[in-house]
């Protein structure tokens, strides 16, 4: 029993409805108490698409889903895949795991797939739960066929909600594209029918690791497919993303070269902003970085390594990712750690005291309260935009570096000295940027 | 009228949307919601801008530093009293704490932990400070989005001093203006004509309960002119420069006379009711007929006599321009708030064509009068389907439909004007000026989609 006043993540059944809700075709029947029915309103508000949430009610103490279920179908006759969820209230009060018998579309004349989740726990978190749900629909539709003629991967974005999940998958198709391989995007965007066809592919391409890690484990397994994990973040990750594909698609080294070295002329500027800021910019100044496993790795080793900031430490809230997180976040900066707190997380910044913060939109007060520029790059986050931008890929390096440019300015000028010496604490000290001087 | 049960799954926010709300009204309150990490996750979820909900600004984009969440663990069966002592520990730390609101979520229940003796046992240890358990869901089928805040208004009334008749309460109604209203009241049935105060009234006080600081101020300021002063509201105001807090809640027991102005505080109602206090049994003040017929019952309640229809015939007057941009619109509520009836029969009076009003939970004899104003040929949906209403909605292609967060996004979708039953929530849609603010917000919605649908794109 802990005090909180906010979460990183919320529960399983959340995580569920996640991808399930990303998936054309698919539906969620959550059986809940009515007023833990919120996602549709969540996902009103955050897609704002104008189709409802594909997500069903089935009330606990209502007739029981032998009789929902028909019902959901007969009112949605496309559906092709049932996931069943049960909320955390539901499994506290021991609401049993159901084995339905789905009847037949009319539409289609077949009954749609019905997934279970058996591992459904209450301390069960969000996203692991949905890493583990998108497994089962891979498992449940998957089925081996010869690969395609034409080098294809599969790539595993974030789900629905994901900031700027859309435009990540996308720049990863497009980067694909330039090197003539083709994309199927998983889990947002992609159809029942597609996942029936995903052992086509000649590889799986992981972008976000913490829901797509088991589902392409099962497709190595099952499969042999191979993949690749590395997060393309920043302009070192995406090449060696592409270069990882290419070697698996058995595509001509020079080709890749070239696409890179076109790529990083054209379109990547994190490595121009590298070079062209003095390096006063960036020497001395320490970043920590606070957020999930993808993000906080990418950009952690990216503010290391191609920036040049020192990372004063780096946090992860992903409980069941945390031996690899600590093992990962060895490579740029000498302190890692788990918490789920953001008060203990906002405890840290305030005993750092660094020269940016990079995390969720959590540690948003204890930016404002210090003073700290402050990029909430790490999901959650709580802007959502209608046009998303990509943070993965070349394209998102350049929003990266914009992103730097706009929180570190210039080279920091004078050591100035602010708060009072009787604060807890005591004086704190800051660079006082020149860019507040510049006469235009 | 008729009034159907459909029995289905209405689209519904969870009571826990009102956190916020309830920690903007409640300035000296600390919450503390008691649930699993899901219902954490639900209240956070909800405190940011939800579809078709006010411009940013006028919602807490997270709930208040006031808001805190103890979360427990699945696996825990924790002991008795260790809730009680994280309460401690964050009460301790707010030190301007009036009261502390546990709200218990229903997963606590299953955990095992019992709020009420919790709350019992930290109130003890806290030396005074009150601690009260409320349920995030009541038990009752139907849920509305607004039930948080009728427990939260029970718990109030509840630790509300009882005490009304006596010397004592003479004494302070006398220090807070009351016998000067009296005599202002008295003079103004002579020589005003706008309202007549008998004797009878001097032991009664009245008490406003529910309702939102701006039109609360206005309902005492009318019932003033009416030669009613009002002893007081739950939630307490501010006034004469004093914060308003647990210590400012006025007595709510026999001879108060409670005037409700929310028509889903029922189960406040109820406590109010159970400690002696009189209901004034009326319409709520939503729109002009409404809050005419309120003053004029409260009044009366209290002994006094006055007649707002001169007063109503000219707001009516007023409101003639918003009026016309209204007339002949037909409306549909798809219900979630529990304001839909009064508000239904307020734009059927404006002259508007209310196709259907859908509620969660309809209590029929909190809400009986309203009921009987509401008009012959308007459908009432008790626990409506939500799938079922977007198939009516595409039927009947109303002018506007007023929706909760959930059904608002598909309904723009599919070209119908909508307005979010939160917005009209946060209007303050009760008296005079909450009717022109109705009727602006229904002008405007209108006027904007014109101006929309008038562009060559």
């Amino acid at each position: 029993m802990r005090v909180l006043r906010g979460l990183y993540e919320g529960p399983g059944s959340h995580g569920i409805l996640r991808v399930a809700a990303s998936v054309e075709g698919a539906r969620a029947v959550l059986c809940a108490y009515p007023e833990e029915g919120y996602f549709p309103a969540l996902h009103g508000a955050l897609t704002r698409f104008g189709d409802p949430a594909p997500v069903s009610l089935s009330p606990i103490g209502g007739p029981g889903l032998a009789r929902d279920l028909p019902e959901v179908l007969r009112k949605n006759p496309d559906t092709e895949a049932v996931i069943l969820a049960r909320s955390e209230s539901a499994l506290l009060s021991g609401e049993g795991l159901p084995d339905p018998v789905l009847p037949e579309s009319r539409e289609t004349g077949r009954a749609p797939k019905l997934v279970i989740c058996p591992w459904e726990a209450p301390s069960l978190r969000e996203i692991e739960a949905a890493d583990l749900a998108l497994m089962e629909l891979v498992r449940a539709h998957a089925r081996p066929q010869a690969k395609s003629p034409t080098p294809t991967v599969n790539v595993f974005g974030p789900p629905i909600f994901g900031p700027g999940a859309e435009e990540e998958a996308q720049e990863m198709e497009r980067l694909l594209g330039l090197l003539g391989i083709g994309a199927v995007r998983v889990p947002l965007g992609a159809s029942v029918g597609e996942l029936a066809r995903l052992p086509r592919a000649w590889a799986n391409v992981v972008l976000y690791r913490e829901v797509g890690e088991e589902a392409t484990r099962f497709l190595h397994d099952e499969f042999g497919m191979p993949r690749v994990t590395t997060p393309p973040l920043g302009s070192a990750g995406t090449g060696a993303v592409l270069r990882a594909v290419g070697e698996l698609c058995s595509l001509d080294a020079g080709r890749v070269r070239r696409t890179v070295w076109a790529e990083l002329a054209r379109t990547a500027k994190l490595p121009w902003y590298a070079r062209l800021a003095v390096p006063e910019t960036f020497a001395g100044r320490r970043a920590v970085v606070f957020g999930d496993f993808t993000y906080a790795l990418g950009l952690g080793y990216t503010l290391a390594r191609e920036v040049g900031l020192e990372v004063a430490w780096a946090g992860t809230y992903l409980p069941h990712l945390e031996k690899d997180f600590l093992f990962q976040a060895g490579t740029f900066t000498d302190e890692a750690f788990f918490t789920d707190d953001p008060d203990e997380v906002a405890a840290r910044v305030e005993e750092t005291n660094p020269d940016l913060i990079v995390g969720t939109h959590l540690e948003g007060d204890v930016a404002d309260a210090l003073g700290i520029p402050f990029l909430p790059l790490c999901p959650p986050v709580a802007q959502n935009p209608f046009v998303g931008r990509p943070l993965m890929g070349y394209r998102g390096s350049s929003v990266l570096a914009d992103a730097l440019d706009g929180a570190l300015g210039g080279p920091p000028g004078e050591l100035v000295a602010w708060g009072r010496p009787g604060d807890p604490g005591g004086p704190r000290r800051r660079w006082r940027s020149w860019r507040r001087y510049r006469p235009f | 009228m008729t009034i159907l049960n459909e029995s289905g799954v209405p689209d519904v926010v969870s009571p826990l949307h009102g956190l916020s709300g309830l920690a903007e009204d409640l300035k000296d309150a600390l919450i503390l919601v008691v649930g699993t990490r899901a219902d954490a996750h639900l209240a956070l979820s909800l405190a940011g801008p939800l579809p078709g909900s006010p411009a940013p600004g006028v919602f807490p984009k997270k709930p208040a530093p006031s808001v805190s969440f103890v979360v427990l663990e699945p696996g825990e069966r924790p002991e008795g009293g260790v809730l009680a002592s994280r309460v401690v520990e964050a009460a301790s730390g707010s030190r301007d704490a009036g009261v502390v609101l546990l709200v218990a979520c229903r997963s606590a229940r299953f955990l095992g932990v019992d709020p009420h003796f919790e709350a019992e046992l930290a109130e003890r240890r806290l030396g005074g400070l009150p601690v009260r358990a409320i349920e995030a869901v009541p038990a009752t089928s139907g849920v509305l989005s607004t039930d948080l805040v009728d427990e939260a208004l029970r718990v109030l009334v509840d630790l509300s001093p009882s005490g009304v008749s006596g010397p004592e309460h003479e004494e302070s109604i006398h220090a807070k203006g009351g016998a000067r209203a009296g005599l202002l009241g008295r003079l103004r049935g002579r020589t005003g004509g706008r309202g007549s105060y008998d004797e009878a009234s001097e032991g009664k006080s009245v008490v406003l309960l529910g309702g939102a600081s701006r039109s609360r101020g206005e309902l005492a300021s009318e019932l003033r002119r009416a030669g009613v002063e009002v002893g007081g509201s739950v939630p307490a105001d501010e006034r004469g420069g004093l914060p308003g807090g647990i210590s400012e809640l006025p007595a709510v027991g026999e001879g108060a006379v409670v005037a409700v102005l929310d028509p889903y505080l029922a189960g406040a109602t109820r406590e109010a009711e159970e400690r002696g206090a009189t209901v004034v049994k009326t319409l709520f003040p939503i729109g002009v007929d409404g809050t005419s017929r309120f003053i004029g019952d409260v009044v009366a309640a209290t002994g006094g006599v006055t007649s707002g229809t001169a007063r109503a015939r000219k707001i009516w007057e007023g409101l003639e321009h918003l009026r016309s941009r209204v007339r002949g619109k037909r409306v549909f509520f798809t219900g979630d708030s529990g304001l839909e009836v009064p508000l239904a029969r307020f734009l059927a009076n404006a002259g508007a064509v209310v196709l259907e009003v859908g509620t969660p939970r309809l209590e029929k004899r909190f809400l009986g009068v309203e009921l009987s104003a509401l008009g012959s040929d308007v459908d009432v949906v008790e626990s409506p389907d939500w799938r079922a209403q977007l198939d009516r909605i595409e039927a009947a292609r109303p002018d506007v439909v007023v929706a909760g967060p959930g059904l608002f996004v598909p309904l723009v979708a599919r070209g119908h004007l909508c307005r979010s039953s939160l917005d009209l929530l946060a209007l303050d849609p009760r008296g005079y000026e909450g009717a022109r603010r109705v009727l602006a917000l229904f002008t405007r919605t209108f006027e904007r989609a014109e101006a929309l649908d008038a562009l060559n794109l």
